[in-house]
C-alpha cells in the first residue's frame, strides 16, 4: 500500500522509510538527461533476471533476519537490544530494497501494458484500414458487374435477322463494310434500319385510317339511299296489289302470314318455318296456315321476369280476384290445371293432300307452361264416308295418328319435368285431357324442334331447327302413308261386313278360281276381350297384344265348319302384319294347340305374309290374308282323311288337285297353292 | 332416319316372334362327346346347343340359347343321326353331312350332299326317317317317295333299294340280331326287311287288328322302337307292343292321343306325341309317369347316354314349339332350351 501511494505521488515521495528514492533516481539520471531521475530509465538497464534473484535472497535475509531477532527477543538479555536493532535496521534496509523492487515490477508491467497497447492499437488501425480497403474493393466490384448487366434499352426491340437486314437494307444505312467487322457499329446500323422502317410503316397507317374513313362515309351515304328506298317500295307493293290478286300471285297473303308468324311461341315457329320450306321445296300437297288470334299472342307477351313462373303469377292473380269470395278448394284446384294446360293462343295447321283428294288435317298446339306441342287430326275425304261398323277407330281423331313411330301412342307427356308441374295441381296424367288438347306425340315435339333427353330433364328445352329438319320428310311421308292405308282398310272393312273378300285383280293369282269358304262376319273386338280367348294366349304371352292394337273377329264358315279368326291389328299397318289366330269348330274343336294343322294355317297367314302383301303400298294384304283363310279352310276339310268307322260319305269331297294328301311327321295338309299350274302342294 | 329405322325394326321384331311362335323342332340329335344337343326345325334350321354348359351350375339364361344356328336345308330337318365323328340331317329329298367338330364354328358348310334316286321328278320327296347300320357302315333313309334307300357311307353310293309300302314311310328301326329294319308308314303297316337278301321279310298291319286299332285316327303308324324280339309303335292306331316271331299284339298302352315318338329306355318304354306329356309306361301296360312338357305337343324324344359326358345323361324332348325340354331326372322338366 505504501508502495502505491508512493507510486501515484512518485515525483513528490517523501514519506518512505527507506532511502528516498528522488535521490536515487538523481544519481541514474544524469547518465540520461542530468535534469530528473527516471526509475523507467532505470529499469530498461536492470536485468528483471536479476531482480528477481535479488527479491528472493532479499527475502531470505528478511526471514533470516527475523528468525534471528526472534531467536533473540526470546532468549532476552542485555545486548540482546543492540543485536535486535542491528538486526532491525538491516531488515529496514531489505524493506526498502523490497519496496524498490516492487515499484520496480509495477513500472516494468506498466511499460509492457503500453507497449501492448500500442502495438494493439497500431493494428487495429491496419485492420480497419483493411476493412475500409476491403469495403471499397466490394463496392467497386458491385458497381462493375452492375455496368457489365447493363442493358441498354435498344436490344429489347425485335430487330429483323442479320440476312434480312442486309437483304432489305439500303447501303447507305447497312454500310457492310463498316458493319460486318465492327458488332457495335451493326447494331447502330441495325437500330438505324428499324427506325426507317418503323417510320414508314407509321406513315402508311395514316394513310389507312384515312382511307378508312372516306370508306365509312361512303358507306353511311349508302344506308341513307337505301333506306330511303324502302317506303317507295312499300308504295309500289301496296299499288301492286291488285295485280297480285288477278295473276293470282299471292305474295302478300304469304308476307301477311310470316308477319302472324312472328307471334307463334318458339316451337310453332320452329314447326311453321320447316314446314312451309319442305312443301315448298318438295311437297307440294302440303299447305300451312296460322290460326287464332294475334291480339291475344301479343297480349301474352310479357318481359321475362313476369312470364317465367306462371304458378305464381296465376296464384297472384287470384288472390286479387278471390278478396271478396273465397272459392272452394276444389275450384281453386279447378282453375290452377286449367292454367297449367293453357294453350298458346296461335296453332299451326297443316293440310295433307292424298293423290286420292282425301285430306289429312293437321292442328298443332303449343302448351305453353309445360312447354310441350300437341296435335289434333282430322281426316275429310272428297265423298262422303259412311263408317261401317267396325271401322269406328279406324280414322278416329282419336286413334289415327297412335304408335306413327313404333311405341309412341301419345298419353304421356314427353316431358319429364311436367310430372313435377302436375304432382303440384292434382292432374294424374295427359291422357285425361288428350281428347280436348290433342295428342302429345314425340314426333309432333320433334316437328316443333323440341328434345327432351330422357337421362335427366333440362332446365329449359329450346326449340331446334335442326331437328326439326330432319325428321319432317320421313314424318310425312309416314302421316300420308298412315291414312292412305287407314283409308283402304275403310273401303275394305265396308265390304267385309257384307261377308265379301274384296281381292283386287292383281292379286288374284295367289288364289284359286274356286273358292267356296265364305266369310260370314267381321266385328271389331275390345282388347280385354280379345285376351280372354282360349286360343289367342300364344300372342298375348309372345307381347304381340298391346292395348295400342286394333282387335277383330272373322268368322269363315263353309257347310258345318266354323272358323273363328281372331285378327289383331298393328297400328303400323300394313309394315307389321296382322296376325290370326284360329279356332275351327268342325267334329269338336280344334286349335294350335290340338291340331297341327290349324297351326300350320297360322302359320300360312301369319308367317309367310310377305306373299300377300300384293303391290306397293301392301294396303291388299289383310283381305288377301284373309282370301287365303277361306283357301286353307277349303283344303282342311276337303283334305281331311276319311273315317271308315263313320257310315256316310264325306261332308265335303275333294276338289282342289293336290299331289299328296300327307307330308311329313306331323301329317301336313297341302296348305301352298301353286299358280298358274292350280295345284297344292306342301312348303 | 333413326325413326325410319326403328320401325322397321319393329317389323323385323314382329316377323322374328312369329317365327318363332310357328317353329315346330322336328329333330335332334347328341354328338358324340355327349356335350352337345342338335335340333332341326320346320324353316330348314339347325341350332347346337351346349348341354355341358346349359347343365353346370354356373349356367346363365344365354346358356339355354344355342351356340350357333344356321340354315341347314331349304325345306324342314325331319331328321337327324349322328355317327361318331358326323352329323347326318336329311331335308327336302337330301342328306348333308356335318363335321361335330367344325359345327359349332360359325359359316360350317356341309361336308357332302346326296341325294337317293327318285322315281318321280314332279315333287321332291321328303325324307322322314334316317337310321344307322353300323356292321355295315350304312346309313338308311325312308320317306315320301315310299321306299328305303341304302347308302354306303364310306363310298356314298346307293346300294340297295326296298320297295313294298303303298304309302309314305314314317319311321324306322334297326334289329341288331338278324339285322332286319323295321319300317312303319302311312299306309298303316309296319314292314320288316331282311338287309342281306334286300327283301320284305314280314308285314304286320295294324290297323287290322281290332284292338289296337282307332280308326277315327286314321291308319298310319308314326313311331316305331325295336328291342329284339319285341317291337313297339304307335300313331292313328293304340300303341302297342307285339311280339315279332309271333306277329301278335301282346300289351295296348292306353294312351287316347297319337303318339309320334316312342323308344325303349331300361325297363320302361318312353312315348310322347300329341298332348303336352312324356309318358312313362311299364312293359305291362301301366302308366308309370305323365311328365308334362312346355310344348303343346312332341314329335321327338332323345336320350343322351354317350358315355363320354355321364354329366350331360338327359333325356330332351322337343315338338310343336321353339323349346327343347331338358329332363335331367325323368320325374320333372328342369329346364328348356330355346332357339
Amino acid at each position: 500500500m505504501s508502495s502505491e501511494s508512493s507510486k501515484k505521488r512518485k515525483p513528490k515521495v517523501i514519506r518512505s522509510d527507506g532511502a528516498p528514492p528522488e535521490g536515487k533516481r538523481n544519481r541514474s539520471d544524469t547518465e540520461q538527461e542530468g535534469k530528473y531521475y527516471s526509475e523507467e530509465a532505470e529499469m530498461d538497464l536492470r536485468d528483471p533476471g536479476r531482480d528477481y534473484e535479488l527479491y528472493k535472497y532479499t527475502c531470505q535475509e528478511l526471514q533470516r533476519l527475523m528468525a534471528e531477532i526472534q531467536d533473540l527477543k526470546s532468549r532476552g538479555g542485555k545486548d540482546v537490544a543492540i543485536e535486535i536493532e542491528e538486526r532491525r535496521i538491516q531488515s529496514c534496509v531489505h524493506f526498502m530494497t523490497l519496496k524498490k523492487l516492487n515499484r520496480l515490477a509495477h513500472i516494468r508491467l506498466k511499460k509492457g501494458r503500453d507497449q501492448t497497447h500500442e502495438a494493439k492499437q497500431k493494428v487495429d488501425a491496419y485492420h480497419l484500414q483493411l476493412q475500409n480497403l476491403l469495403y471499397e474493393v466490394m463496392h467497386l466490384q458491385k458497381e462493375i458487374t452492375k455496368c457489365l448487366e447493363f442493358k441498354s434499352k435498344h436490344e429489347e426491340i425485335d430487330l429483323v435477322s442479320l440476312e434480312e437486314f442486309y437483304e432489305e437494307a439500303p447501303p447507305d444505312i447497312s454500310k457492310a463494310e463498316v458493319t460486318m467487322g465492327d458488332p457495335h457499329q451493326q447494331t447502330l446500323a441495325r437500330l438505324d434500319w428499324e427506325l426507317e422502317q418503323r417510320k414508314r410503316l407509321a406513315e402508311k397507317y395514316c394513310e389507312c385510317l384515312s382511307n378508312k374513313e372516306k370508306i365509312l362515309k361512303e358507306i353511311e351515304v349508302k344506308k341513307e339511299y337505301l333506306s330511303s328506298l324502302q317506303p317507295r317500295l312499300n308504295s309500289i307493293m301496296q299499288a301492286s296489289l291488285p295485280v297480285q290478286e288477278y295473276l293470282f300471285m299471292p305474295f302478300d297473303q304469304a308476307h301477311k302470314q310470316y308477319e302472324t308468324a312472328r307471334h307463334l311461341p318458339p316451337p310453332l315457329y320452329v314447326l311453321f318455318v320447316q314446314a312451309t320450306a319442305y312443301g315448298q321445296a318438295c311437297d307440294k300437297t302440303l299447305s300451312v296456315a296460322i290460326e287464332g288470334s294475334v291480339d291475344e299472342a301479343k297480349a301474352l307477351f310479357k318481359p321475362p321476369e313476369d312470364s317465367q313462373d306462371d304458378e305464381s303469377d296465376s296464384d297472384a292473380e287470384e288472390e286479387q280476384t278471390t278478396k271478396r269470395r273465397r272459392p272452394t278448394l276444389g275450384v281453386q284446384l279447378d282453375d290452377k290445371r286449367k292454367e297449367m294446360l293453357k294453350r298458346h293462343p296461335l296453332s299451326v295447321m297443316l293440310d295433307l293432300k292424298c293423290k286420292d283428294d282425301s285430306v289429312l288435317h293437321l292442328t298443332f298446339f303449343y302448351l305453353m307452361n309445360l312447354n310441350i306441342m300437341t296435335v289434333k287430326a282430322k281426316v275429310t275425304t272428297a265423298t262422303e264416308l259412311i263408317t261401317p261398323i267396325s271401322a269406328g277407330d279406324l280414322l278416329s281423331p282419336d286413334s289415327v295418328l297412335s304408335c306413327l313411330y313404333p311405341g309412341d301412342h301419345g298419353k304421356k307427356t314427353p316431358n319429364p319435368a311436367n310430372q313435377y308441374q302436375f304432382d303440384k295441381v292434382g292432374i294424374l296424367t295427359l291422357s285425361d285431357y288428350v281428347l280436348e288438347l290433342g295428342h302429345p306425340y314425340l314426333w309432333v315435339q320433334k316437328l316443333g324442334g323440341l328434345h327432351f333427353p330422357k337421362e335427366q330433364p333440362q332446365q329449359t328445352v329450346i326449340a331446334d331447327h335442326s331437328l326439326s329438319a330432319s325428321h319432317m320428310e320421313t314424318t310425312m311421308k309416314l302421316l300420308k302413308t298412315r291414312v292412305q292405308s287407314r283409308l283402304a282398310l275403310h273401303k275394305q272393312f265396308a265390304s267385309l261386313e257384307h261377308g265379301i273378300v274384296p281381292v283386287t285383280s292383281d292379286c288374284q293369282y295367289l288364289f284359286p278360281a274356286k273358292v267356296v269358304s265364305r266369310l260370314v262376319k267381321w266385328v271389331t273386338v275390345a282388347h280385354e276381350d280379345y285376351m280372354e280367348l282360349h286360343f289367342t294366349k300364344d300372342i298375348v304371352d309372345a307381347g304381340l297384344a298391346g292395348d295400342t292394337n286394333l282387335y277383330y273377329m272373322a268368322l269363315v264358315e263353309r257347310g258345318t265348319a266354323k272358323l273363328q279368326a281372331a285378327v289383331v291389328l298393328n297400328p303400323g299397318y300394313s309394315s307389321i302384319p296382322p296376325i290370326f289366330q284360329l279356332c275351327l269348330n268342325w267334329k269338336g274343336e280344334k286349335t294350335n294347340s290340338n291340331d297341327d294343322n290349324i297351326r300350320a294355317m297360322e302359320s300360312e297367314v301369319n308367317v309367310c305374309y310377305k306373299e300377300l302383301c300384293g303391290p306397293w303400298p301392301s294396303h291388299q294384304l289383310l283381305t288377301n290374308q284373309l282370301q287365303r283363310l277361306c283357301v286353307l279352310l277349303d283344303v282342311y276339310l276337303e283334305t281331311e282323311s276319311h273315317d271308315d268307322s263313320v257310315e256316310g260319305p264325306k261332308e265335303f269331297p275333294q276338289e282342289k288337285m293336290c299331289l299328296r294328301l300327307f307330308r311329313g311327321p306331323s301329317r301336313m295338309k297341302p296348305f301352298k297353292y301353286n299358280h298358274p299350274q292350280g295345284f297344292f302342294s306342301h312348303r | 332416319p333413326s325413326r325410319a329405322s326403328s320401325s322397321l325394326s319393329l317389323q323385323a321384331e314382329v316377323f322374328q316372334a312369329l317365327q318363332r311362335l310357328h317353329m315346330t323342332i322336328f329333330s335332334q340329335s347328341v354328338s358324340p362327346c355327349g356335350k352337345f344337343l342338335a335340333a332341326g326345325n320346320n324353316y330348314g334350321q339347325i341350332a347346337i346347343f351346349s348341354l355341358s354348359a346349359a347343365l353346370s351350375s354356373e349356367a346363365k339364361e344365354e346358356s339355354k340359347k344355342p351356340v350357333v344356328t344356321f340354315q341347314a336345308h331349304d325345306g324342314p330337318v325331319y331328321s337327324m343321326v349322328s355317327t361318331d365323328r358326323h352329323l347326318l340331317s336329311a331335308g327336302d329329298g337330301e342328306v348333308k353331312a356335318w363335321l361335330w367338330v367344325e359345327m359349332l364354328k360359325k359359316g360350317c358348310k356341309e361336308l357332302w350332299c346326296r341325294q337317293p334316286p327318285y322315281r318321280t321328278s314332279l315333287e321332291v320327296p321328303e325324307i322322314n326317317a334316317l337310321l344307322l347300320v353300323p356292321k355295315e357302315n350304312s346309313l338308311i333313309l325312308a320317306g315320301g317317295d315310299c321306299q328305303l334307300h341304302t347308302m354306303d357311307l364310306e363310298t356314298g353310293t346307293f346300294t340297295r333299294v326296298l320297295r313294298g309300302h303303298t304309302d309314305y314311310i314314317h319311321c324306322l328301326a334297326l334289329r341288331e340280331r338278324s339285322p332286319e329294319v323295321l319300317s312303319g308308314g302311312e299306309d298303316g303297316a309296319v314292314r320288316l326287311w331282311d338287309l342281306r337278301t334286300a327283301k320284305e321279310v314280314q308285314t304286320i298291319e295294324v290297323y287290322k287288328h281290332e284292338e289296337c286299332s282307332r280308326p277315327h285316327n286314321g291308319r298310319w303308324i308314326g313311331c316305331l322302337a325295336t328291342d329284339s324280339d319285341w317291337m313297339v309303335c304307335g300313331g292313328g292306331p293304340a300303341l302297342t307292343l307285339w311280339h315279332l316271331r309271333s306277329s301278335t299284339p301282346t300289351t295296348i298302352f292306353p294312351m287316347r292321343a297319337p303318339q309320334k315318338h316312342v323308344t325303349f329306355y331300361q325297363d320302361l318304354i318312353l312315348s310322347a306325341g300329341q298332348g303336352r306329356c312324356v309318358n312313362q309306361w311299364q312293359l305291362s301296360g301301366e302308366l308309370k309317369a305323365q311328365v308334362p312338357g312346355s310344348s303343346p305337343g312332341l314329335l321327338s324324344l332323345s336320350l343322351n347316354q354317350q358315355p363320354a359326358a355321364p354329366e350331360c345323361k338327359v333325356l330332351t324332348a322337343a315338338g310343336n314349339s321353339c323349346r327343347v325340354d331338358v329332363f335331367t331326372n325323368l320325374g320333372y322338366r328342369a329346364f328348356s332350351l330355346s332357339f
